[in-house]
């Protein structure tokens, strides 16, 4: 049922949302036990939503399910970012984009599954990892893995909001055949979002249309005077797509994901996109990395979370904390970016990735001048096998997000449509427009989704 | 010698600096603290305006350059008063640079909020994050004082200069705090952390002492005991300290118009340093009263009044002479006595028309902080007004002869002292209110 078809109905008053509700929390119970979609599945607090909701239906979501990405903070239900560290950690107030959504009559059916704090890109950082709808040795991508994966399994009405730093989002919804918005960055505020890289994280929407983003896409958007990085302009109405190119080093892949591309596609230009290729993956890491390890520093055992018992020096408490909590990647990440942002180091690393990347926003907009969507694979391959993550080295699991790093470092509002299938393995297109014109991308998603 | 300092000084705007929690100091821990100055996951920093159009005052009245654009670092360290493990200061860009108060350089001013309280009780240490997030400016020097003295000074101008300006209240010696690099002929140290006023002449000067006999052979970093008034070492320092700042994320460029910089000139009130130079002239006052008086805005206001009605001569000596010694026997500040203004004028009036005497003068002075009350009628009231009626005071003399025969024989034998006594005799009579000159006067008379 298309989410829009069950909002009128619930305005009719044709649906019960508290059965609506029942049947979803009991579908999300089920399905977690085989794919792992949730780490919390927040039952009394939906259920008391929907108690309310059904007694008098009020705002333009009224009733409808909303999975939430375990590192948006929802008040009094453990929001862990996928840690161990923040384990039993329960916030005392409501993510910004929460509120909005409660405010307007939305079900907060629980917390998805994803790799520590969005440090991956098959959800395997983590002690819970969701597994591929389609094909359960398989990945859902990453990190936002369990809204993508409950995203395509639910048979109820159902939107997923998600996190996309490097990929997150766009990454899990080709990986699981859905559709994923990220939006333009500082669109949606990100006011009790769980940091990995400030400067780049932006929250955004999985469902399994484009058509069904829209709603909720009106209603997270907006400033929040409590973001200070967030915009105090709305996004452009303009939904016309004249004009399109596909970026010619992205399609240097695996023949058969380009051919099914642009099987769906006509009229396009090819467009060269030479920086972005050479130096998106370098300066998404190094300031994802730097600002990752600041963020992770208040996660010391001392004031919530995971803790041990206080022993030595506050340096040694710290450290043990640290070391037994973090992940693996976590730790490397807190290492590199440390590194990249050390006296005598910064210039080179930090500095220049600051400098490169707006050469890469350059880049894009001398091409959106000429183009309204940019378009490219979402990922350079199928849904890998778990057997085979396991075998790649942190580069190559890091060369994974070679299509998706560009616009995410740009803050350029992008679009993974779900496009046909290898086998029972789908595939994504990911189009890019220039900031703020989301419209456009919604408005050419249909389309391709409709051939 | 060489001396270079960094003064943190706490801004009194009413919320902290990031977040809408109040400033106002509570006796009970970790109760003025929110998700944002407690560093809770996902709560985001927001800038205080108020904090910055404050700093650029500071900034404005030390004579220094204001940038137009200006960002927030984060500086890392892990420290358990620290709620996210990273201070938000600023480091590439502070909002100001390049100012000078008299001949001492001011080489940056910037804004970053201050961390928690850690309170050591026997052997657990208990930490209080109320302070976590109060505004703090710190005023970087060049190393241009020659001695202990010389910074002493300066930080009174300071503290004077961040009054008038009303940015800064010192409600405890917590807060003002300094850093200070001291190098005599051998290598520079630095003493780390001294809290209060008081205590940065004290570490300074126990420093300065040591490093002329013994000139430090390393780079050092020492702490302050001011309870044994002794400075420690903290580390040797073979490398610089390494933060790695990056820009805050969560905090955007911040644009400083030029006209918000012009408002806040604007808005900056006559200082201290101009305001004795005008005084000296104005008033015909010499330089130190004029100093005096412009040291501290509210008496310098209460002086102008006063002058408007009362010679103003008069009125300088009657503040500095009487009224700062009773405000300090009396523990209390100018900002806190209950004087009024007109009370004054009147109390002085009175005084400069020869009606009342010193004495009645200060002891209404001593009344009139505690509770205010209109000096004419008390004095009415009280009968304190000068005997002026020579018939009286004649009377008043013609008794204290009758009663002190022998006091009156002894000047007539010519001990000159006894009229003194003959005199104290009579005023006593007239409860102070005889002028004691006319007394004397009358009384040589009588006993001729």
């Amino acid at each position: 049922m298309i989410l829009q078809h069950y909002l009128k109905e619930v305005k009719k008053g044709d649906v019960s949302i508290k059965k609506t509700v029942k049947a979803i929390l009991r579908e999300a119970k089920t399905l977690n036990k085989k794919h792992h979609c949730f780490n919390i599945i927040s039952e009394d607090l939906a259920l008391s939503q929907a108690e309310k909701q059904e007694k008098e239906p009020k705002g333009r979501l009224a009733g409808l399910p909303i999975s939430i990405k375990d590192c948006i903070c929802v008040k009094d239900v453990e929001s862990r970012a996928g840690s161990e560290i923040l384990k039993d950690y329960v916030p005392p107030f409501n993510a910004t984009v929460v509120k909005k959504l409660v405010d307007e009559g939305a079900i907060i059916i629980g917390k998805t599954s994803q790799d520590e704090f969005g440090f991956g890109s098959f959800s395997t950082n983590t002690d819970n990892i969701p597994k591929n709808p389609l094909d359960t040795e398989r990945s859902c991508g990453g990190s936002s893995g369990g809204s993508a994966c409950f995203t395509q399994l639910t048979k109820h009405p159902h939107a997923s909001i998600s996190e996309s730093t490097g990929g997150s989002i766009a990454n899990p919804a080709s990986f699981c055949g859905i559709s994923g918005l990220t939006p333009t960055y500082g669109l949606v505020s990100r006011y009790g979002l769980i940091d990995y890289a400030n400067s780049l994280d932006k929250i955004g929407i999985m469902s399994k249309t484009t058509e069904e983003l829209s709603p909720i896409f009106d209603v997270i958007k907006g400033h929040d005077k409590k973001d200070s990085t967030s915009l105090d302009i709305s996004s452009n109405s303009n939904n016309e797509v004249k004009k399109i190119a596909i970026i010619k080093e992205a399609f240097e892949i695996d023949p058969k994901i380009k051919d099914i591309i642009l099987s769906n596609l006509e009229d396009y230009d090819v467009i060269s996109l030479p920086l972005t290729k050479k130096y998106a993956i370098p300066t998404y890491y190094l300031i994802a990395m730097a600002e990752a390890s600041t963020n992770l520093a208040k996660y010391c055992g001392l004031r919530y979370g995971s803790t041990l018992p206080l022993k030595g020096s506050f340096n040694q408490f710290f450290s043990e904390v640290r070391s037994k909590y973090f992940t693996k990647e976590a730790k490397r990440r807190i290492i590199l970016g440390t590194f990249a942002r050390m006296a005598g180091f910064r210039d080179a690393y930090y500095l220049k990735a600051m400098k490169t990347r707006t050469l890469i926003i350059n880049e894009y907009k001398k091409a959106f001048k000429k183009y309204d969507v940019l378009i490219s694979p979402t990922m350079p391959i199928l849904s890998p096998k778990f057997s085979e993550i396991k075998k790649l080295s942190p580069l190559e699991n890091y060369q994974m997000d070679t299509l998706t790093t560009g616009p995410n470092i740009a803050g350029l509002p992008h679009l993974s449509v779900p496009t046909n299938s290898i086998g029972k393995l789908p595939v994504g297109t990911l189009l890019i427009s220039n900031h703020l014109e989301e419209d456009k991308l919604l408005n050419f998603g249909r389309k391709i989704e409709e051939k | 010698m060489k001396i270079g300092i960094e003064i943190h000084v706490q801004l009194n705007t009413k919320s902290k600096v990031f977040c809408s929690c109040t400033t106002q100091s509570s006796e009970e821990p970790n109760t003025n603290v929110c998700e944002i100055c407690g560093g809770f996951p996902g709560s985001k920093p927001v800038l205080n305006k108020e904090t910055l159009q404050q700093g650029i005052k500071v900034a404005l009245a030390l004579n220094s350059k204001i940038a137009s654009e200006t960002f927030f670092s984060r500086k890392s360290y892990f420290y358990p008063d620290m709620t996210k493990n990273f201070q938000i200061t600023q480091y590439e860009t502070p909002f100001s640079i390049n100012g000078k108060l008299d001949n001492i350089r001011i080489k940056r001013i910037h804004l970053e909020e201050d961390p928690g309280a850690l309170i050591h009780k026997g052997s657990t240490c208990l930490i209080d994050y109320n302070r976590a997030g109060i505004p703090l400016i710190e005023i970087v020097t060049e190393p241009d004082f020659k001695s202990p003295n010389e910074v002493r000074l300066f930080l009174r101008k300071l503290i004077t200069i961040l009054e008038y300006l009303e940015v800064y209240t010192r409600k405890s010696e917590a807060t003002m705090k300094a850093d200070a690099n001291i190098s005599t002929t051998g290598e520079k140290v630095e003493i780390k952390n001294i809290t209060g006023l008081k205590e940065i002449e004290r570490a300074l000067n126990y420093e300065a002492t040591k490093q002329k006999e013994t000139p430090a052979k390393k780079q050092e970093t020492l702490g302050w005991n001011s309870d044994k008034g002794i400075t420690y070492l903290m580390r040797t320092k073979e490398t610089e300290d390494d933060y790695g700042y990056i820009y805050d994320p969560d905090l955007v460029k911040i644009e400083i118009p030029k006209e918000l910089v012009s408002k806040l000139k604007s808005q900056i009130p006559e200082l201290s340093l101009d305001k004795s130079s005008r005084f000296k002239k104005q008033y015909k006052l010499n330089k130190e009263d004029a100093e005096v008086l412009a040291s501290e805005q509210k008496l310098a206001e209460i002086f102008e009044k006063v002058a408007e009605k009362i010679d103003p001569d008069l009125a300088a000596k009657w503040l500095i002479r009487d009224l700062l010694k009773i405000i300090n026997y009396n523990k209390t500040t100018i900002n806190e006595i209950k004087l009024e203004v007109k009370h004054l004028i009147e109390l002085l009036g009175l005084f400069q028309q020869g009606k009342i005497t010193d004495k009645t003068v200060k002891d209404l002075l001593i009344e009139l902080i505690k509770e205010p009350f209109s000096p004419k009628e008390y004095i009415k009231k009280h009968n304190l007004e000068i005997i002026s009626d020579s018939g009286n005071l004649e009377k008043l003399c013609k008794e204290a002869i009758k009663e002190q025969p022998k006091a009156v024989k002894d000047y007539k034998e010519g001990n000159e002292k006894s009229i003194y006594f003959l005199t104290g005799q009579v005023m006593r009579k007239s409860k102070g209110t005889a002028n004691p000159k006319e007394v004397e006067k009358i009384l040589k008379k009588l006993i001729r």
